[in-house]
């Protein structure tokens, strides 16, 4: 029996070892393009840099400089971080306060919240940007006000999901001793959310960090993020550098390796615990 | 922490969004930094130069762009007013334009492409007839007008053709066998193909990998065929009715030169640097680097494209064995064909613009072709040859191509092939062209495919531009 | 707590249901409302009634060549993307050795960009098929498979951890007492594992339905749509329509009106299906 286990476990063992290479080598395939020269990668992107093709760190340069990598950088970062703080801190309280105060106005918020998940982007894309125009909100600041309208919906299920679950009992004694609601969710509640607000955080990082085409419309022309830098690359421009191109991709994923690899304990707890509770 | 002070926090969190949501920001992160012409290539934005004015322009050419970060830095110094210079990606002008023009800060100075884009954009054409620029126009019928009305000024005169490498050529009339011994007998598409074909099959001596640089049927990058090439024979066939152009588009055409049109791109696609089933993926750019790489002989593209062959790394093509061969179709008299100068950029000022944002665009329009910095960066770095006469003989471009341009239209002995596909009916039209251009080519679509794509898409599309 | 002042409840909800009518609700009744009318900029709309819908199929083909499309690459990838993904998740679970190794990796791909992704993807599949002479923009069908092996690298990983969270949480008693009933490993999976996962499932299934209808940026950027739209999905046809050209933005926001009642009832008739199957713990 056991050497039968073993055997079978070893073959797993094999076959994941080989499909986690295989996934890796898409990555790992653009990196090896970015050190060579951007005439020879299209047409043989299999190819292991040479002497003639290899060209150093060439194209991170002009990469960078073609697309204005680092602000695009800031700007993407600048947005992602403080629309997630937004996100978290009112779907957090909206969430709690409807899901504690059960009424005909909670369940209509709840839903009306909900059914955003459903309606694809398109749909508002056009009024959408209209509207930001119309109230300025077409910069780097005014786009968090249209995050925390996107990311509602989402962050608002997921928070109501695990805060069903957590016990009356201490925010009553909260609110026995005197808190008002601000302080029975801020100095009791939020800190049980952490596992949570853990989730939610990581969820909406990574959609507006990647996100593309809202930026792209909304304040496309002005300010880029790095998706948009990146899509701006191939938009032809009659110079499609293959070699700056291959050198983005690589720097576009690399924040995002970093913070998974840091995280990702928490990332992948964080999602399964999002999915199956909600 | 006391109750109050955190109800205190809490309030002002509250206010800081609201505030933040509320309020036309002024406070920008600092990242436009705006000395470094090595960042941004679209934007030129300085920073927020309320004091002069701005100037939002809305640029067609991607060539170019880098040119204008230094026209900004200029017109700034002299006149202090700010110039924003965004440009639209290869194949989305119009899509952008639509956009911006949406939006509260929208672009005063635009471009519009000749009768179809003033059709289409008419209701923010201001009238020009009284700016100083269009005073100065050397030929004021090739202005866009509309009864006495002036709505678009060409800002450039230009030219395209087969761009050959002199250097090939010469290398191949010296081979036994060749088929013409000088580029003078080439001057009918029967020539052009017998020399064309004969080279493919000596590329090797030569040191070719195809005659042709690769015909880029990528999406956005096929202009050189659904607009340049097909203006060839919408050319002939309205020539044939002696269509007067100011009527705009014709409701419908026959393609009658339809062959003509295979003729050529068959020997494009046929002698080729790459097989005909890859050129989906294939950009201009790709195209001009084998051309100034010298693995092609030719490759057909306008006077614009000096700039591209010059900025590949490693070129090994000479300034003086770079010229024009007219496209030849196999028309009959087509030994008097020259190249195909015209123009299709025209600048146009949005009415709806605030009247001292259009007095600053009249200016800054004035201001590039008539000041000596202006005109410098016109000859010298934008290379347009300009139909002004603030512009002296002298103050003509220098590169090769332009050159050759202005060597074209004044032979006499030559007809030129005027630039009709300013009336093509849309860019939907030319994007679906050279959307079954590009199956034709891999093999997927026939000729009669296209050409009945071609008569079809041409008489719904003229007819949706009238609804 | 049952009871709050109102003004503490306006206080929790008002910052997202502002921002929510604003960057949402308006819009989306916005652009019910604009599906009816001819408009350029909004100010200058026209009612028109229905006739937006009906050219957005009669038109031409395009729409509702994209609608089969993406039909068809939901179908496709909802079922390969959550099989591999139950399968990893099955083995995952074994206790072998690298397993943390190997979820950090077969996740990873999820946390790259939809456009970056593309172009990954353009690459290599370029490299491939040049090899036959060819390039994506040959036929539709390379796009559509491309996609596919796309969206299958990108999901996968995602939807493998929460199969992984779903089995880990089924108590290990029933396990047991399948086993003593004399199950093998196989009748475990089907009689006890698949079913207690049911609610992994409903989410996995919804969460790729509507990721495999709504995609855009992947799409945009692995072909554009080439060759001439044909390998455009339904998100990209819409913006082609409504950006590309003059004239037709009451057609696209018909079509994106479509669109999102397709959308919908899919999503709410999938949801239906898995969760009756769902057995409450």
């Amino acid at each position: 029996m056991n050497s039968k286990n073993r055997l079978q476990d070893s073959i797993t063992f094999i076959f994941l070892f080989i499909l986690a290479i295989l996934f890796l080598s898409p990555i790992l395939i653009v990196l090896m393009n970015s050190f060579k020269g951007r005439f020879f990668i299209s047409d043989t992107p299999f190819a292991f840099p040479t002497t003639q093709t290899f060209v150093g760190m060439e194209n991170y340069f002009s990469g960078i400089a073609k697309t204005g990598f680092i602000q695009a950088f800031g700007y993407s970062l600048f947005i992602t971080v403080f629309s997630v703080g937004a996100i978290v801190l009112f779907t957090s309280m909206t969430a709690w306060c409807i899901t504690r105060i059960k009424s005909k106005l909670s369940t209509f918020i709840y839903y009306f919240l909900v059914f955003s998940m459903i309606v694809p982007f398109q749909m508002v894309m056009f009024s959408m940007s209209k509207m930001a125009n119309i109230l300025h909100l077409d910069n780097p600041i005014g786009i968090i006000v249209l995050y925390l309208g996107f990311g509602a919906g989402l962050s608002v299920f997921v928070f109501s999901g695990f805060i069903k679950n957590i016990p009356h009992e201490i925010e009553e004694a909260a609110t026995m001793d005197g808190c008002n609601p601000l302080q029975t969710f801020f100095l009791i509640v939020f800190p049980i959310l952490k596992p949570i607000t853990t989730t939610v955080a990581i969820l909406n990082a990574m959609w507006i960090w990647n996100d593309y085409l809202l930026p792209y419309l909304v304040i496309g022309s002005n300010y880029k993020t790095i998706p948009i830098a990146v899509q701006y690359l191939q938009g032809g421009y009659g110079s499609r550098d293959m070699g700056a191109m291959m050198a983005m991709l690589i720097l576009a994923i690399i924040p995002i390796i970093i913070f998974y690899l840091s995280l990702q304990q928490y990332i992948i707890k964080g999602v399964a615990a999002g999915a199956v509770k909600g | 922490m006391s109750k109050k002070l955190f109800n205190m926090i809490s309030i002002v969190l509250i206010a800081v969004f609201v505030l933040a949501a509320c309020a036309a920001p002024t406070a920008v992160p600092a990242t436009q930094a705006p000395a470094t012409a090595a960042t941004v290539a679209a934007t030129t934005a300085a920073p927020s130069a309320t004091t002069g004015g701005e100037v939002y322009y809305l640029n067609f050419k991607p060539e170019i762009a880098d040119v204008y970060t230094k026209i900004a830095a200029e017109y700034l110094k002299e006149t202090g007013v700010t110039l924003k210079v965004v440009t639209a990606a290869s194949g989305t002008y119009e899509q952008t334009l639509k956009s911006e023009m949406a939006k509260s800060d929208a672009p005063v100075l635009f471009q519009i492409n000749g009768p179809v884009g003033y059709a289409a954009w008419k209701d923010y054409c201001l009238d020009l007839k009284n700016t100083d620029l269009y005073k100065h126009l050397t030929d004021k019928s090739l202005a866009v007008t509309s009864g006495d009305g002036v709505y678009g000024i060409p800002y450039a005169i230009e030219g395209y053709g087969i761009i050959y490498n002199n250097a090939i050529m010469t290398k191949y009339f010296a081979l036994s066998g060749a088929k013409a011994t000088s580029m003078d007998q080439i001057n009918n598409f029967a020539t052009l193909k017998a020399v064309v074909e004969d080279m493919t099959a000596k590329k090797a001596q030569l040191g070719i990998k195809g005659v042709f640089s690769s015909t880029s049927l990528k999406t956005g990058e096929d202009w050189r065929w659904q607009t340049h090439l097909a203006n060839l024979p919408i050319f002939y066939e309205l020539k044939d009715e002696s269509y007067d152009l100011s009527k705009g588009t014709p409701s419908e055409i026959t393609f009658k030169y339809a062959d003509n049109f295979k003729n050529i791109f068959d020997l494009y696609l046929n002698n080729s640097v790459t097989g005909s089933k890859l050129l989906g993926s294939k950009s201009v750019d790709d195209s001009m680097a084998e051309f100034a790489l010298g693995e092609s002989a030719m490759v057909q593209n306008g006077e614009w494209a000096w700039s591209q062959i010059k900025g590949v790394t490693g070129n090994t093509v000479k300034e003086q064995d770079v010229k024009f061969l007219p496209i030849y179709t196999g028309v009959t008299g087509e030994e008097k064909q020259s190249i195909s100068v015209g123009t299709e950029n025209f600048f146009a000022i949005n009415s709806k613009a605030t009247p001292e944002k259009q007095k600053l665009a009249e200016n800054f329009i004035y201001w590039l072709y008539s000041s000596d910095a202006g005109k410098k960066f016109v000859v010298s770095d934008l290379g347009f040859i300009a139909p002004f006469d603030t512009f002296s003989d002298t103050e003509k471009p220098t590169d090769p191509l332009s050159k050759e341009v202005l060597r074209y239209s004044s032979n006499t002995n030559l007809y030129n092939v005027a630039w009709d596909f300013t009336v093509f009916p849309s860019q939907t039209f030319k994007n679906d062209f050279g959307g079954v251009l590009l199956q034709y080519a891999q093999g997927n679509k026939t000729w009669a495919d296209v050409t009945k794509l071609v008569v079809d898409e041409w008489k719904t599309e003229a007819a949706n531009a009238t609804k | 707590m049952q009871k709050m002042p109102k003004r503490y409840y306006a206080l929790f909800t008002l910052p997202t249901i502002i921002a929510f009518l604003l960057s949402f609700f308006i819009p989306f009744l916005l652009g019910i409302y604009l599906s009816f009318t001819k408009f350029t900029t909004v100010t200058d709309s026209q009612w028109v009634g229905f006739s937006n819908y009906i050219r957005a199929f009669s038109e031409d083909q395009n729409f509702l060549n994209a609608m089969i499309f993406t039909i068809k690459f939901a179908l496709v990838s909802v079922v390969l993307i959550n099989v591999f993904a139950f399968s990893l998740a099955v083995l995952l679970t074994r206790k072998i050795k690298g397993t943390n190794l190997f979820r950090t990796v077969f996740f990873m791909p999820n946390l790259i960009g939809g456009i970056v992704l593309g172009y990954i993807w353009q690459l290599i599949i370029n490299g491939i098929l040049i090899n036959f002479g060819v390039d994506i923009t040959y036929s539709a069908n390379y796009g559509f498979w491309g996609l596919v092996v796309l969206m299958n690298w990108q999901m996968t990983g995602y939807m493998m951890v929460i199969y992984i969270a779903g089995i880990q949480g089924i108590s290990p008693e029933l396990i047991e007492a399948a086993k003593i009933d004399g199950a093998n490993s196989w009748q475990v999976l089907k009689g006890v594992i698949i079913p207690m996962v049911m609610p992994a499932v409903t989410i996995c299934t919804f969460l790729t339905v509507s990721n495999s209808f709504k995609l855009f940026d992947q799409n945009l950027a692995l072909t554009a749509g080439a060759p001439a739209r044909a390998s455009s999905m339904l998100a990209l046809d819409i913006f082609n329509t409504f950006y590309g050209r003059n004239g037709y933005e009451g057609v696209g926001q018909a079509k994106a009106v479509v669109f999102f009642l397709f959308v919908a009832i899919i999503v709410l008739l999938q949801l239906r299906l898995t969760r009756n199957q769902e057995v409450e713990n």
